[in-house]
């Protein structure tokens, strides 16, 4: 409940905190290829990179923890063959820009 | 912790009591006590505004085209034309959205020029008043003046403004967001039409203006109110005006408001005390409930479902489970069951106190009993099992959670993520990220930043270790 507050105290009194996450962004050529589209949130890309990894079945079947990217993810996470699931959201951020202070 | 549980803040009852945080709950939260206040036996007084006729006669605002639907109504005589379903029609051109206080009242005055088996009547007058009233704000100085062409219209009748009509204007008013429109209309109403508007719609106003203005603001209407001859205060305006206070925890305030209750002689009754209860929970005082309960008892003030409740749930907030425990049977002994909510605040005191398991087997009692859990108990649960770190129960439970499609609370689901994390299962944390966007619990923005907080926390742990 104390996580629960603090989130709802972020989205509430970091309002540039939630905007770097959904607002949209023009994308540089490697990753409009990826989503289709010539803008996306941050939020947004991070939620079709992970779609991408279901829907392909990427997840490596021993450890679900790490993803065994194909090429096209590749090209995306600075062409990492193996990624661990918990650097992805860092891995993402990379691509957008960084919420001024 | 400290907070309202958010475990808590959907059920229906102690939540009643225990208010929510304004931006939490999408359901409106009642205020506590007062069911009184929403019976205004004005209404029944009220001549029923008639039922509408089932065919909508009016399509479009535009005034002279509903005055030729209306002539071919009286010329053709299919349509019975009596008083009531001509006020059904005039209804029925009024909640046309678009339409204009100012069209309505010229369709009034042509049907009672036309018509000759209509004569406006107070139904007739309160849809024009009820409609004037409903317009939304406008902040131009004359957005007020089709109430007073209405008012006027009635005093002019034989049909006077009464106190069904300052009721109905005043609720209308509130409902469209113009309650300084609607403290201007009652403290000018006794002075204009010689009655003064009666408590049910004086303590509809005031709680609204708790909810909306600053206490200062309610002080000053109060004042004003009662200088211009109008209703004072009675023991529901108090009620309302100590729970307002103690929502935002202005002790002081609510003592003061306590003495003057007593000074003018009001003999407290159980939704007061359920009141004051509600505001130790609020203060953090949870463990005072059991003074005030004391107190009712020596009063001989009959408690009931509530008061209970608040018992049950100020004590879990204190740490004192065993006591709270207790009150469940001498709540049933006293013909008031434990429900959903009583059950839901004791587990959550469970769980703070890491007594997890014992929440469940309390789940299994209130299952045997015939009392249904909800979306808050599983949630509370949840929160309870993550935290004591008992991750087999927790996923066991999170699975019957998905199963039966309930919504995770962005507390339990955040706690849920950590737990995972801290057994490295970071693509169980993206599966719960999942379900909390599917099933619609969080927005995709809390769900994210929550699972972001929980991997950053891992990376944390596994940087330092």
């Amino acid at each position: 409940m104390v996580v629960g507050a603090r989130l709802r105290k972020a989205a509430a009194e970091n309002p540039k905190k939630v905007a770097g996450l959904i607002d949209l962004v023009n994308l540089p050529s490697t990753l409009r290829d990826f989503v289709g589209q010539s803008q996306i949130s941050q939020l947004g890309c991070f939620i079709k990179v992970w779609s991408y990894i279901k829907a392909h079945k990427l997840q490596d079947p021993r450890n679900k923890n790490v993803v065994n990217c194909d090429d096209k993810l590749k090209s995306i996470l600075l062409g990492k063959p193996r990624v661990e699931l918990l650097e992805l959201p860092n891995l993402i951020k990379l691509h957008f820009p960084k919420v001024t202070k | 912790m400290g907070k309202i549980p958010a475990s808590l803040r959907q059920s229906k009852l102690p939540l009643s009591l225990l208010k929510p945080s304004p931006s939490s709950s999408p359901k409106p939260s009642k205020n506590a006590p007062n069911p009184r206040l929403h019976r205004n036996p004005n209404r029944k007084n009220l001549p029923k505004t008639p039922p509408l006729p089932n065919k909508s006669f009016f399509h479009s605002p535009d005034l002279p085209q509903a005055i030729r639907t209306f002539d071919s109504l009286v010329s053709s005589k299919s349509f019975p034309l009596n008083q009531i379903s001509q006020n059904a029609l005039l209804q029925s051109f009024c909640s046309i959205s678009g339409s204009s206080p100012s069209d309505s009242l010229s369709l009034l005055r042509h049907m009672s020029s036309s018509s000759p088996s209509f004569r406006p009547d107070h139904s007739s007058f309160h849809i024009l008043l009820t409609h004037a009233c409903s317009q939304p704000f406008d902040p131009s100085p004359t957005h007020i003046a089709p109430v007073h062409q209405v008012l006027d219209l009635m005093s002019s009748s034989t049909y006077r403004p009464n106190k069904a009509s300052i009721d109905l204007a005043v609720r209308a008013l509130c409902a469209a967001g113009r309650e300084d429109d609607a403290c201007r209309l009652f403290e000018r109403w006794p002075a204009k039409y010689s009655h003064s508007p009666d408590r049910f719609t004086y303590n509809f106003l005031v709680r609204r203006l708790c909810r909306t203005r600053e206490v200062s603001t309610v002080y000053k209407f109060i004042d004003s109110v009662r200088n211009s001859g109008g209703p004072v205060p009675d023991i529901v305006t108090y009620t309302i005006l100590i729970d307002c206070v103690t929502q935002s925890k202005n002790l002081r305030e609510a003592t003061r408001l306590l003495t003057i209750l007593n000074e003018s002689g009001f003999k407290p009754d159980t939704y007061l005390y359920n009141t004051i209860m509600k505001g130790h929970c609020i203060l953090n005082q949870g463990g005072e409930v059991i003074e005030v309960y004391r107190q009712m008892k020596e009063n001989n003030v009959e408690p009931d479902l509530v008061t209970f409740n608040t018992l049950v749930f100020g004590l879990s907030k204190a740490g004192r489970v065993s006591e709270a425990r207790n009150f469940l049977d001498k709540m049933a002994q006293m013909g008031h069951f434990p429900d959903t909510v009583t059950y839901t605040s004791l587990m959550n005191g469970m769980c703070k106190k890491g007594e997890a398991l014992k929440a469940v087997e309390l789940l299994k009692e209130m299952e045997s009993k015939g009392c249904e859990p909800n979306e808050c108990t599983y949630n509370t649960l949840l929160h309870g099992l993550c935290k004591s770190r008992d991750m087999e129960k927790s996923l066991e439970l999170y699975g019957v959670m998905k199963e039966g499609k309930m919504k995770l609370e962005s507390a339990s689901c955040a706690v849920l993520m950590r737990a995972l994390c801290r057994e490295e299962k970071v693509a169980e944390a993206y599966e719960v990220f999942d379900y909390a966007v599917e099933s619609k619990s969080l927005t995709d923005v809390v769900a994210y930043s929550a699972l972001d907080r929980s991997l950053k926390w891992l990376k944390k742990m596994k940087g330092s270790s």
